[in-house]
């Protein structure tokens, strides 16, 4: 009994404590994260004018998001986003094992060499890409020399263009959170597996992917909600005949006629494809990979 | 059920030799002792039996069949790590259940098998717990149930107590020695604690270096010891150079420096036999020197030497004496048999007699020219 209450305080105390460390840092995010989005909601509620806001109540915005063009965009911000997340999943995580497996020494060398591209400008890595995929660029030129194909083949301004560029600047936030991850788990585990008669696969299906979830999870979050927003990367190696949500958020902020209510109700739209694919991962996670486990003793 | 026989193994790690030319046939059933200090290749050499190295040359045979290189998921063989390896992701049960759920087996039947094996080792109330939430003790037992339950031709364990505390070790052996019992499949154990090799296995094989000093059973391989490495690492020794002055009639008669001579009964069906002007180690176990201040009748005993108490130790047990004689020095236990001793405790650097009778050493054809450190000696509870 006396136990009990002494345990009570001193779990306030530290709840306190802890309360005081995180201050900083919540308030930090309650005027950087949450209030901006307080405003981003209430914007688009109100009405658009020509060059900014009319502080009157509007459904307007909303309405238009189901139009055609808008889902199409959604569409394919969503199709890239869910590309670029598998894709980083499936190069990535063979790297981050292959690294996670190294000795010390080695480990700290390939993973400054994955971290290495973020030394560079952002803007200057695409632009790069821009040079090396285009009609007389590098890539072109050596499958020419390579006698693969006769002609240049169009890539820069093209939907492969916009996913190898997405793939090659999201990577390292894959990897990077896989490897962390992967590090952590006891290989003797998988000497265990195959000792108990699993093969390699099985084991690393049974007893090393459901230990990465966790990391597969952080990874695909890092990489699937910027990428949702895609907007330098589409603008500037993208095709020119749709625009992807981003760069539709972009101009209806800065270019005349503004639409400050569109933008926000379309971000606010990105916000949504957000949470239901955090949903739908949770609920892979917990029902795909637990289920197979779970086929014993449920019984409470 | 299966002989597992080594020949000739050897590994080598880069240029380094960690196991030498090791060849044993382990009978079915037995429960047998890989024992050597730290880094002696106990390890890799399970692990080669195991399938998770494969032998530099040599060969490994499950009964007819060679496994040399066989990979670990298509042998009979189960391995007890040493920090168990629980699969952290799984309950108690689902770890257990794993081996089956590889080979596929209907579920009902998986259930039945858990629960059995769970009982075996006596955590069916554990069942649906995670092993981040049992003990260190049942996490052992959970990963012998995992192991057993694929009913191996063989089960290896790694130092499997060394984590856990001394009085949860001793219980832990007792019970391995009755699942050993229960299950009646081979046992190999592998540990650098003399004390569980000797009162667990069936037979012992004393590593180091990467080399096999000594095989046999226990009471052998403590009596017998066939080597200075033997002698020196299971138990506490005294061990005593000298030359072999004179042999006669069974008895040998031995010149140490700075001290008197010894006499050994030798029997040529145990011992080697030495020749005159042989340098010989003998092996001389504590507990089977008496000490007195009191000279024994010289009928009774054939050694008898004077010496001088330089250190005692209580130990609860037993005690044990330092004792100089001559140059060298002797330790001995004396077992407390009674409470009161009517006779006065023997005192610090008080004269005394050690005695023993001439059946009671073991020679050793080694000698080494420098002595051998006094082990620490570890306290029994
Ligand atoms: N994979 C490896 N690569 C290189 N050397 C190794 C490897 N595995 C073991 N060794 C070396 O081989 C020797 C024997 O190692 P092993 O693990 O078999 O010893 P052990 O008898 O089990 O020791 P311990 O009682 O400490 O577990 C050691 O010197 C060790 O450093
Ligand atoms: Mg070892």
């Amino acid at each position: 009994m006396i136990d009990r209450t002494l345990e009570k305080i001193e779990e306030k105390r530290k709840n306190r404590l802890s309360w005081i460390l995180a201050a900083p840092v919540l308030l930090w995010l309650v005027i950087l994260f949450l209030i901006p989005y307080l405003i981003v909601i209430i914007y688009s509620f109100l009405t658009p004018t020509i060059y900014d806001i009319q502080f009157a109540f509007s459904l307007e915005s909303f309405k238009r998001l189901v139009d055609p063009i808008y889902l199409r965009s959604f569409y394919i911000s969503f199709r890239l986003a869910v590309v670029t997340t598998i894709a980083c999943i499936f190069l990535g995580y063979p790297v981050a094992y292959y690294i996670a497996r190294k000795t010390e020494k080695v480990k700290n060398i390939l993973l400054l060499l994955i971290i290495i591209p973020f030394w560079t400008n952002f803007i200057i890595r695409i632009f790069a890409w821009r040079i090396f995929i285009s009609a007389n660029g590098l890539l072109n030129e050596l499958l020419m020399f390579a006698g693969i194909i006769d002609d240049p083949l169009r890539i820069l301004r093209t939907d492969l263009a916009v996913t190898m560029v997405m793939i090659y600047v999201y990577l390292p936030y894959m990897i990077l959170p896989l490897y962390a991850n992967i590090e952590k788990i006891d290989f003797t585990l998988i000497e265990a597996a195959m000792d108990l008669g699993a093969n390699r696969l099985k084991s690393f299906l049974k007893v090393t992917l459901p230990l990465s979830k966790e990391g597969i999870f952080a990874g695909s979050i890092l990489v699937f909600i910027p990428a949702l927003g895609a907007y330098i990367i589409p603008q500037l190696v993208g095709n020119q005949d749709y625009l992807y949500v981003g760069q539709i958020i972009a101009y209806k902020i800065k270019s005349i006629p503004r639409n400050w209510p569109l933008a926000s109700a379309l971000s606010l739209g990105l916000l949504v494809l957000v949470i239901v694919m955090l949903i739908l991962l949770y609920w892979f996670y917990k029902r795909v990979i637990k289920k197979e486990n779970k086929l014993f003793f449920n019984e409470k | 059920m299966e002989k597992l026989i080594l020949k000739n193994i050897t590994k080598y790690f880069g240029g380094f030799r960690a196991v030498n030319n090791v060849s044993m046939e382990i009978e079915p059933g037995e429960l047998y002792s890989f024992l050597g200090p730290s880094g002696c290749g106990k390890t890799t050499l399970l692990r080669m039996i195991a399938g998770f190295e494969t032998p530099s040359s040599g060969k490994i045979f499950l009964g007819k069949n060679e496994i040399t290189s066989l990979p670990p998921y298509k042998r009979q063989v189960n391995t007890i790590f040493q920090n168990y390896s629980l699969f952290p992701h799984k309950t108690v049960s689902e770890n257990v259940a794993f081996g089956l759920q590889i080979k596929k087996i209907p579920k009902v039947e998986i259930q039945e098998q858990v629960m059995e094996m769970l009982k075996l080792v006596k955590m069916e109330s554990e069942k649906n717990k995670y092993p981040s939430m049992i003990s260190g003790g049942q996490k052992q037992r959970v990963a012998i149930a995992r192991a057993l339950i694929n009913k191996p031709q063989l089960l290896l364990l790694d130092e499997p107590l060394a984590a856990l505390d001394l009085k949860l070790r001793q219980h832990m052996l007792i019970e391995l020695m009755n699942i050993h019992d229960m299950v009646g499949i081979t046992f190999i154990y592998v540990t650098h604690d003399q004390g569980e090799a000797i009162s667990i296995s069936d037979r012992v094989a004393v590593m180091n270096e990467g080399e096999v000093v000594q095989e046999g059973p226990p009471e052998e391989i403590y009596e017998k010891p066939n080597s200075i490495f033997s002698a020196y690492f299971i138990g506490d020794t005294n061990l005593i150079t000298g030359e072999v002055l004179d042999v006669k009639d069974e008895y040998v008669e031995l010149k140490c420096k700075g001290s008197d001579n010894f006499y050994f009964e030798i029997d040529s069906a145990y011992h080697f036999i030495p020749n005159v002007g042989d340098k010989v180690t003998v092996s001389l176990r504590p507990e089977k020197i008496a000490i007195s201040r009191n000279e024994p009748k010289r009928k009774d005993y054939f050694n008898i030497v004077p010496g001088i108490v330089e250190d005692i130790l209580y130990l609860g047990t037993h005690t044990q004496y330092i004792v100089k004689v001559g140059d060298l020095k002797f330790r001995v236990f004396s077992q407390h048999k009674k409470v009161y001793v009517d006779e006065k405790e023997l005192d610090w650097e008080e004269e005394v007699f050690l005695f023993w009778h001439d059946t009671d050493s073991y020679l050793i054809n080694e000698v080494r020219e420098e002595m051998l450190p006094v082990k620490n000696h570890e306290i029994p509870l």
